[in-house]
């Protein structure tokens, strides 16, 4: 397994859209893993193929403290999904900064595990925060565009000023 | 995705550099925490725990892991925030349960929010990741260096080996350990055992040192400690806790406690029975304080001044006293587990300005004494000039002035050093004949 480098914002791939994985292949087991490792060793509780600058539908998700509650969503799609709810989010991609978003409170994906087989799982709570986070990473969207217009442009100066 | 708790730990590194650069610029280690405390009231109990935890523990520990940190870098560091963040990751790698992994990851982004220098990223990953790869190395060339191995300043290692060349050694090592906690039973409102009971039904354990002394197994948080704000106990080191029964004060006496604040030991002398008892300190912000802990120990009879001991004329209505309690300014080198900053903050210089000063405060209360009166001479220090030395000129110089034996049978020579019951403190009973 390698850990594998994550996209800083601002950084144009992590606009680029996540084509659905055709078959689940030994490649796409291959990423799996290396995403997985890539999550932990970065104390995430969730990763999407798009930080890692694969852009396929894959996600790999542990929200567990003891990180052995691995979930993993390859094509994953919502089916229902209701209530809202506000959450402090967090990055892999944006470090050190933390915003509230309001998402769906409950919701209800379906998609294809490690071995491709389909499943259906109803998610609350943080679970269901951080699938709907992921998700957005296939689509091409970071959590902070859905910040206010101007706390987006001062963010953007002051991490480019750090990463210069 | 990543969750608030990777935010908290940032937000606990990031607090706890600042405390840090704050004390090493100068600044008292419980000030300024108190000062945190206030200014983000919204910190867990866990988080102030955290940060407590690593600002006392970089400061027990500065020498040594300040050594380490002179090893790895190879030229200083002018950022003095950078610094501090370095010797918090330190602290981490060596004495945390935090894998280091986050440590090192959590430095980088804390090093983003004090807005560091661009290159900072790369040097914390560089030290961080060099100390795990050769820490034992690194610890061994520490220890070679005294300052690093005993995580004193060089002045104060000499100063004890001088005075105490048999037991120095130990004496540094015990300064590095965490302090005991222990609990005064305000013995007006309820009995040792009873409260001891109390106790017990919260699960918290505890051993009857002496008097109303009751040492907790493992420390707790204030509020979790069952009538604290009724007043049916206060917080105080056992030591401490010696003074008002040395004093021997009996009912209908007029006694002096001439450096009170916090008020610890003025509360002790008024749970003990009915005298007479004026509070004196120099500070009207402590005094507030000294005014609280009797209030809420509903303690209330006794004149509160606002004066300075060494000079009578400012406050002294002439009436003898039949008894003075005399806790004057000091080093506080007894008292380090408690105040870890305190290591860093004195310099070899202070001493002769404490000297100093509790010989004036020393000679002013004598004058306020009645024949036949007692005067307690107290200070939380270990090194003799302000102790021994203080007491045997004194009575140099006061033909009136004889040495009483202490009845508490806790030390022949008046010295109590830090150990696991109690810190470090000096008593004389001064008899005036």
């Amino acid at each position: 397994m390698t850990s594998m480098k994550i996209l800083q914002y601002p950084d144009e791939r992590l606009h680029k859209l996540a084509t659905p994985v055709r078959e689940v292949t030994v490649e796409i087991q291959t990423l799996v893993q290396d995403m997985t490792e890539t999550m932990y060793a970065a104390h995430g509780i969730g990763l999407a193929a798009t930080q890692v600058d694969v852009h396929q539908c894959v996600i790999v998700i542990d929200i567990s403290d003891s990180r052995d509650a691995l979930h993993v969503f390859i094509n994953p799609e919502i089916i229902a999904a209701s209530g809202e709810s506000t959450c402090e989010e967090g990055c892999l991609s944006v470090p050190g900064v933390f915003e509230k978003v309001r998402r769906a409170e409950y919701i209800t994906v379906r998609a294809l595990n490690i071995d491709g087989d389909s499943f259906v799982i109803s998610a609350e709570g943080l679970l269901a925060v951080c699938i709907q986070h992921e998700m957005d990473h296939l689509l091409g969207k970071v959590f902070v565009e859905y910040l206010s217009r101007l706390k987006q442009l001062r963010l953007k100066s002051k991490l480019k000023k750090q990463q210069k | 995705m990543v969750i608030v708790s990777k935010k908290r730990m940032i937000e606990t590194q990031r607090v706890a550099t600042i405390v840090i650069s704050e004390v090493l610029a100068g600044a008292s280690l419980t000030n300024v925490l108190q000062k945190y405390w206030h200014a983000h009231s919204s910190l867990s109990d866990q988080q102030r725990g955290a940060i407590q935890d690593i600002s006392y523990g970089v400061l027990r520990f500065y020498g040594q892991i300040n050594t380490v940190l002179g090893l790895l870098l190879k030229k200083p560091l002018w950022d003095q925030k950078l610094h501090c963040l370095l010797l918090v990751g330190l602290y981490q790698l060596q004495f945390s349960r935090t894998s280091a992994h986050a440590v090192v990851n959590h430095a980088v982004s804390t090093s983003l929010s004090l807005s560091c220098d661009k290159g900072a990223k790369g040097l914390i990953n560089a030290v961080l990741r060099n100390f795990i790869r050769q820490r034992e190395d690194l610890l061994k060339t520490t220890a070679k260096n005294e300052v690093g191995k005993y995580s004193h300043p060089q002045w104060w290692i000499d100063k004890l080996r001088g005075q105490y060349p048999s037991d120095y050694k130990i004496m540094l090592k015990i300064n590095n350990q965490h302090p005991p906690m222990t609990l005064r039973v305000n013995q007006r409102k309820i009995k040792v055992a009873e409260y001891q009971a109390q106790l017990n039904i919260s699960n918290i354990t505890t051993e009857l040192l002496w008097g109303g002394a009751l040492k907790l197994t493992q420390p707790v948080a204030i509020e979790k400690l069952p009538g604290f704000h009724k007043g049916l106990v206060s917080i105080q080191d056992a030591g401490a806790q010696l003074a008002a029964p040395l004093l021997d004060v009996h009912s209908g006496m007029r006694v002096l406690d001439a450096c009170a604040a916090p008020g610890g030991k003025s509360s002790h002398l008024l749970e003990l029975t009915e005298i007479e008892l004026t509070v004196l300190d120099h500070s009207p912000e402590r005094l507030i304080k000294v005014k609280q802990n009797l209030t809420r120990l509903g303690l209330k009879k006794c004149h509160i001044i606002c004066g300075n001991a060494a000079n009578p004329i400012e406050w002294w209505d002439g009436k003898l006293f039949d008894r003075i309690l005399a806790d004057v300014p000091c080093s506080a080198s007894g008292v380090v587990r408690h105040h870890p900053d305190i290591k860093w903050l004195r310099r070899e210089s202070d001493l002769s300005q404490f000297t100093t000063t509790q010989k004036m405060i020393l000679n002013s209360l004598w004058q306020t004494l009645a024949r036949d009166g007692k005067l307690l001479y107290v200070t939380c220090s270990v090194f003799i000039e302000e102790n021994r030395s203080q007491i045997e000129e004194f009575l140099h110089h006061h033909s009136d002035a004889r040495t009483l034996s202490l009845s508490c049978g806790k030390t022949s020579n008046g010295q109590l050093f830090p150990n696991s019951q109690h810190d470090g403190f000096f008593y004389a009973l001064l008899h005036k004949i």
